[in-house]
């Protein structure tokens, strides 16, 4: 290709090129900048070939990275240059140049209309590019129904065509409004249907993007993709050139698999069957081949489609195919295919129940953690860290830490935090996971932050039987000639509590466990220092009788640092000098820390925080949350009501810390400051340990009351900004009162919680830091099936687990028996029959309890077996309707009710929200645009399969009120149906009120209008 | 979504910049300084992958080196990372067969010319054409344009060629 050169440009380039160093480019280039400056100054006389030559010198100077900060508008005034070489340079440069909010952009928009409704197919092209470029909300709203038309158009070329269709996606994604709904699924529909494959493969570019949106609104579309891809990889129906590497055009195969993905089944069996066809000929037919290219190409098409069944296989019958090939891909030489098959094994774990097929596959997955490649490496990793359980958590994090050693920096953190989370969440037993963290710090102490220390020292603290092992543990550690200052610190603090529990053994007296302890201290940094100085009293306090020489040693060192400049490590020093010179008394004062209460831990916490980060507004994660009932690691990531600052401060237990030891400390010495109080907190429910016992009790909560002027909250804010540097001292160790929580409080909103599974079939119902409720329903006409899942998420078992059902008059249920222990980890699943009687918006409740531990824990939740559920959305005809509509003439089949105080909504809104209650809107029935007419069929056992039409004649000045109607064959359903709607439109739908009497409005006599238009029979109807 | 396009040679030059959604040019330089930093230190015969939090969250970014060149492509999760390789595969066959055998020293001086080339082939982050014949038939047009930019439409409006396929 010969496009026409320019010389002075050239030179320019090759001069920048010869510069020997940054400097000297950089005069060049302001050289230049000035030279430009000047010509566009004196804007006579410069030629038109001339500023399309600057306009690309400033593009070649932006690119090398300098700013540009002047000559946009001579790139934009080029846009109306009536000639293609200018033209051209203005448009690339400013889509370059420029971004969406530029002023400069508002004075172009109508050259750029011109271009655009103009007769010259270049231009147009020129014009869409910038636009679906540069994508500004201006230009979205002056801009989308010329570029519609284009994409419609029968009369342009594809060239221009398929350049519409991704401009218009790029204004659709700055505004949504531009495509109205209704009207555009049709448009797509037929646009899938095309024959260009250049057009055919922006316009599926475009349909992601809306399905992505709003899949509802595109069902009719599904069958047209179904259709591509048995065109594409069925029939190979299509042009030479768009083959390749001998694959009918991968990238559209590909993009049309994605546009599945976003719906979440595929209903209709025949389309199903057809498209598992293509799919398992896809999964059948790849071969790896020597080509790079050609296997690059035919992966792409395979790892898309081994999504799509993942995604749709609810049967399973192609899973276990795709785990096998998943399997062979992890061991293939290919990187790239090794890669994405861990990434997808990965998110294979999330979404079905294969877990025990892909263990199989553990030791291969563990020879790629030693993988040349660290983006490989990583992704190892993530599978690892998702496929661990109980049974093999032992291997995994042994590997992980053996792994540790020679991993690379940069993934030291990650490893080691997943490790500890692991070791935490799967440990078979405490003393190995105990092993496991001090394992870790000592390997790679640097990347432990301090979360990890401190939970080691929570489960130790509340486990007697570990003690005497942990201290050993921590003493073994010591002996190590080089240890991390992490290290130092988690055996002092160990030791300061338990050494005496190993006073018999050799090298464990209270004066060699100092004399090591203190070895460490000209090492180690202040905050550590003042961790010590504890440790110190406790051993003191612990050598009874008192050890003159030992007690000496000890305070020498405690004068010594009675004026250290620190203030933390200076009080330490006075008051505990102070201290150990009341002898007996101090055996209180310094008696063993109490219990921690149980908290979430900050690691898992943290770790499903990340997790909500990262999530994406993906097919993937749209898949996940259709699926989230059915495993316990899907939680709902929303933030509780309200409670995620308690959850949040409450889950560090920071063990020694300046703070409590200074209550602890103050007490004797100024009685007046403040009472130290063991509180016997709100027990948590009808049973709790009594409080004389409190600190026997591993779970009873436990507060001691702060003195006035320690200000604990401000302090404990930082807690849960980790990432290891937070010093000790700079928390606090036992939460005040107020942050105590007695009860166990649910995560998320339970109410919200509900509504949302009032619309959907799928989902959790019930979450708090013990258990976790899901739901999964079924619906066929008045029957239906939901199947509970009850989780427990807690490394101890769940007892007394109880489960009535309190169901209202029109519902039978039927709950299978519910076990009343749910082991540790483990998910049980009741399945519960449901069969409606009649029509009644009464809630059945689940009256659900258990034991943990100490805490009993009873909830009463709604069931979202609701109105609704019983719907079957039908589309009606004209010809249908006005006979129905009429044929019921008034009360109390046909009500009629003036709502005020409606949620203002759009008509389009008002259209989904009604489409998600099942009552399906039937546009064009109704000729006045502001209304909106939907029909669904009821079924239960009294009214069998019963038709409902409901008409909603909305006030376009005020939002706030609208006209109902609705009719039925049931006096019952029709009363039940509007109140429903009413519930729903007016606020938040407070559902399980019994129905109250309400004054009807009367209704208008209608009279009987023979016409044959049904725009005006609706409005003689009403 | 594609996010960016991006040519640098092995010493970290930039040959080539094209973001779909707008960075300020200190930004730019940013990516692909850390870009450069992760990609010089991979060794040969590695996947074509990397995920770093760099670029941004939620974006991959896959490369492919042609002899000094290191071309580059970041994108969203809602993109296929294979899909993505066949992509620049297809920009550099057509790079080929419109310069003959590309090479750097005809991307960097005609850089304008690869921005026309790349635009044909994705538009606002989105892959508008996928066969490389497609392509240099629409630039064929264009260069055809630029040496007459008198003449103004090729093809009559109601040609049925195009239509019939």
């Amino acid at each position: 290709m010969a496009l026409s050169g320019m010389r002075g440009l050239s030179v320019f380039i090759s001069e920048v090129r010869n510069c020997r160093n940054k400097e000297q480019e950089r005069l060049r280039v302001d050289k230049e900048l000035g030279n430009i400056r000047t010509r566009f100054k004196n804007e006579k006389g410069l030629t038109p070939y001339e500023k399309k030559k600057y306009v690309w010198k400033m593009l070649y100077i932006y690119m090398l990275g300098y700013d540009v900060d002047f000559g946009h508008m001579e790139a934009v005034s080029l846009i109306s240059a009536p000639k293609y070489p200018e033209k051209q340079v203005g448009y690339i440069v400013t889509s370059c140049l420029l971004n969406e909010n530029h002023d400069f952009l508002r004075l172009a928009i109508n050259a750029v209309r011109n271009d655009i409704i103009g007769r010259n197919e270049t231009f147009q092209c020129l014009a869409l590019t910038l636009v679906g470029n540069i994508g500004g909300r201006e230009f979205a709203e002056s801009l989308a129904p010329d570029v519609q038309k284009l994409l419609i158009s029968s009369s342009c070329r594809p060239l221009v065509r398929k350049k519409a269709a991704l401009c218009l996606l790029r204004l659709f994604r700055k505004n949504s409004d531009i495509l109205n709904v209704d009207g555009w699924s049709d448009r797509m529909a037929q646009l899938l249907d095309e024959r260009d494959l250049g057009v055919l493969t922006s316009s599926m570019s475009l349909f992601v993007a809306l399905v992505s949106n709003n899949h509802e609104a595109y069902w009719s579309c599904l069958p047209k993709c179904v259709k591509v891809m048995e065109r594409l990889a069925r029939n190979q129906d299509i042009p030479q050139e768009y083959t390749y590497y001998g694959i009918p055009s991968p990238w559209l195969q590909v993009k049309t698999m994605r546009a599945l993905q976003y719906f979440p089944t595929v209903e209709d069996p025949s389309i199903r069957r057809a498209l598992f066809e293509v799919l398992q000929r896809i999964l059948m037919g790849t071969d790896v081949v020597k080509n790079v290219n050609k296997n690059n190409a035919s992966h792409a098409v395979l790892f898309e489609a081994l999504a799509l069944v993942m995604h749709l296989d609810s049967e399973k019958e192609m899973m276990s195919q795709c785990v096998a090939l998943l399997g062979k891909f992890i061991a293939v030489r290919e990187p790239n295919i090794r890669y994405l098959g861990l990434e997808n094994m990965t998110r294979m774990l999330m979404v079905t129940d294969v877990h025990e097929i892909i263990k199989r596959h553990q030791a291969q997955i563990i020879t790629s953690l030693k993988d040349p490649d660290i983006s490989i490496r990583r992704r190892s990793l993530d599978l690892l860290y998702g496929m661990c359980d109980v049974s093999n958590a032992k291997d995994i994090v042994e590997e992980l830490l053996q792994y540790l050693g020679t991993a690379d920096f940069a993934m030291r953190e990650e490893l080691a935090l997943k490790a500890a989370i692991l070791a935490e969440k799967f440990a078979p037993d405490l003393s190995w996971y105990v092993d496991v963290i001090l394992q870790l710090i000592d390997k790679a102490g640097d990347f432990v932050s301090d979360d990890i220390w401190f939970r080691v020292v929570q489960f130790v603290t509340n486990n007697e039987d570990l003690q005497p092992y942990a201290a050993l543990k921590a003493r073994e550690y010591l002996d190590k000639p080089a240890i991390h200052e992490t290290m130092v610190k988690v055996s002092a603090y160990l030791l300061g509590e338990y050494s005496h529990l190993l006073a018999r053994r050799p090298g464990c007296s209270p004066k060699e466990i100092f004399s090591i302890i203190h070895e460490k201290l000209p090492t180690v940094s202040t905050p550590t220092i003042s961790i010590l100085l504890t440790t110190y009293a406790k051993i003191l306090m612990h050598s009874q009788p008192p050890d003159p020489e030992l007690q000496n040693q000890v305070w020498a060192v405690y004068s010594k640092y009675e004026s250290c400049i620190d203030a933390e490590i200076q009080q330490r020093a006075v008051e505990y000098f102070a201290l150990s010179r009341k002898g007996e008394a101090l055996m209180d004062i310094l008696a063993e820390m109490p219990k921690f209460p149980e908290r979430q831990s900050s690691l898992i916490k943290k770790a499903e925080d990340t997790e909500a980060d990262t999530a994406e507004q993906s097919a993937i994660k749209l898949r996940t949350q259709q699926q989230a009932s059915n495993a316990l690691v899907l939680t709902d990531h929303r933030p509780a009501n309200g409670a995620p600052q308690v959850s949040q401060l409450g889950m560090i237990m920071v063990p020694s810390t300046s703070n409590v030891d200074q209550n602890v400390v103050d007490q004797p010495l100024t009685h007046s400051n403040g009472t130290l109080s063991v509180v016997d907190p709100q027990p948590p429910a009808q049973d709790h340990a009594p409080a004389g016992d409190i600190l026997g009790d591993l779970l009873g909560p436990l507060a001691i009351e702060g003195p006035p002027g320690v200000s604990p909250q401000s302090e404990l804010n930082n807690v849960p900004s980790h990432e290891g540097t937070l010093g000790a001292n700079d928390a606090l160790a036992l939460a005040p009162v107020g942050d105590q929580e007695s009860t166990v409080k649910p995560i998320g909103d339970i109410a919200e919680r509900f509504h949302a599974l009032c619309l959907k079939d799928s989902g959790v119902l019930y979450e708090d830091p013990y258990i976790q409720i899901g739901i999964k329903a079924e619906w066929r006409g008045h029957q239906g099936r939901m199947v509970l899942f009850l989780g427990n998420k807690n490394t101890a078992s769940l007892d007394s687990v109880q489960a009535k059902i309190l169901p209202p008059s029109h519902l039978k249920l039927d709950l299978s028996l519910v076990p009343k222990i749910i082991p540790p980890r483990a998910q049980v699943q009741c399945p519960l029959e449901v069969v409606n009687l009649r029509p009644s918006r009464d809630v059945a409740v689940l009256d659900f309890s258990y034991k943990f531990g100490t805490y009993l824990v009873n909830n009463r939740l709604r069931l979202p077996a609701v109105l609704n559920k019983f719907f079957q959305p039908i589309q009606v005809s004209a010809e249908e309707f006005f006979p129905q509509w009429r044929s019921l003439p008034g009360p109390p089949l046909k009500l009629q009710e003036v709502v005020r105080g409606v949620r203002p909504m759009s008509l389009g809104e008002m259209a989904n929200l009604f489409n998600s209650l099942k009552l399906m809107v039937c546009p064009g029935l109704d000729p006045n645009a502001c209304n909106l007419v939907a029909s669904t069929t009821f079924y239960s056992e009294n009214t069998r399969a019963m038709l409902c039409l409901i008409r909603i004649e909305t006030d376009p000045a005020d939002r706030t009120q609208l006209r109902m109607t609705v009719a039925s064959g049931d006096p019952t359903l029709t009363f039940e149906l509007k109140e429903f709607i009413k519930e729903h439109l007016v606020s938040i739908p407070t559902a399980g009120k019994p129905p109250a009497p309400v004054a009807q409005q009367p209704q208008p006599n209608i009279p009987p209008i023979a016409s044959s238009d049904p725009g005006a029979l609706l409005a003689g109807l009403l | 979504m594609i996010r960016a396009v991006i040519v640098i040679n092995d010493q970290g030059k930039p040959r080539l910049v094209k973001f779909y959604d707008y960075q300020p040019v200190e930004k730019q330089q940013e990516i692909i300084r850390n870009i450069y930093g992760v990609l010089c230190s991979r060794a040969e015969n590695v996947s074509n992958f990397v995920q770093d939090s760099t670029f941004g969250p939620d974006t991959r970014l896959v490369y492919k080196t042609f002899a000094t060149l290191y071309f580059i492509v970041i994108f969203d999760d809602s993109e296929n990372e294979l899909a993505i390789l066949d992509l620049m595969q297809v920009f550099v066959e057509t790079l080929d067969k419109c310069f003959g055998n590309v090479c750097e020293l005809d991307i960097v001086f005609n850089f304008n010319k690869v921005h026309t080339i790349l635009d044909e082939i994705i538009l606002g982050g989105q892959v508008v054409e996928m066969s490389s014949s497609e392509v240099v038939k629409a630039l064929d047009d264009i260069t055809r344009l630029e040496k007459n930019p008198n003449s103004i439409v090729r093809v009559p409006k109601s040609i049925s060629g195009w239509q019939g396929r």
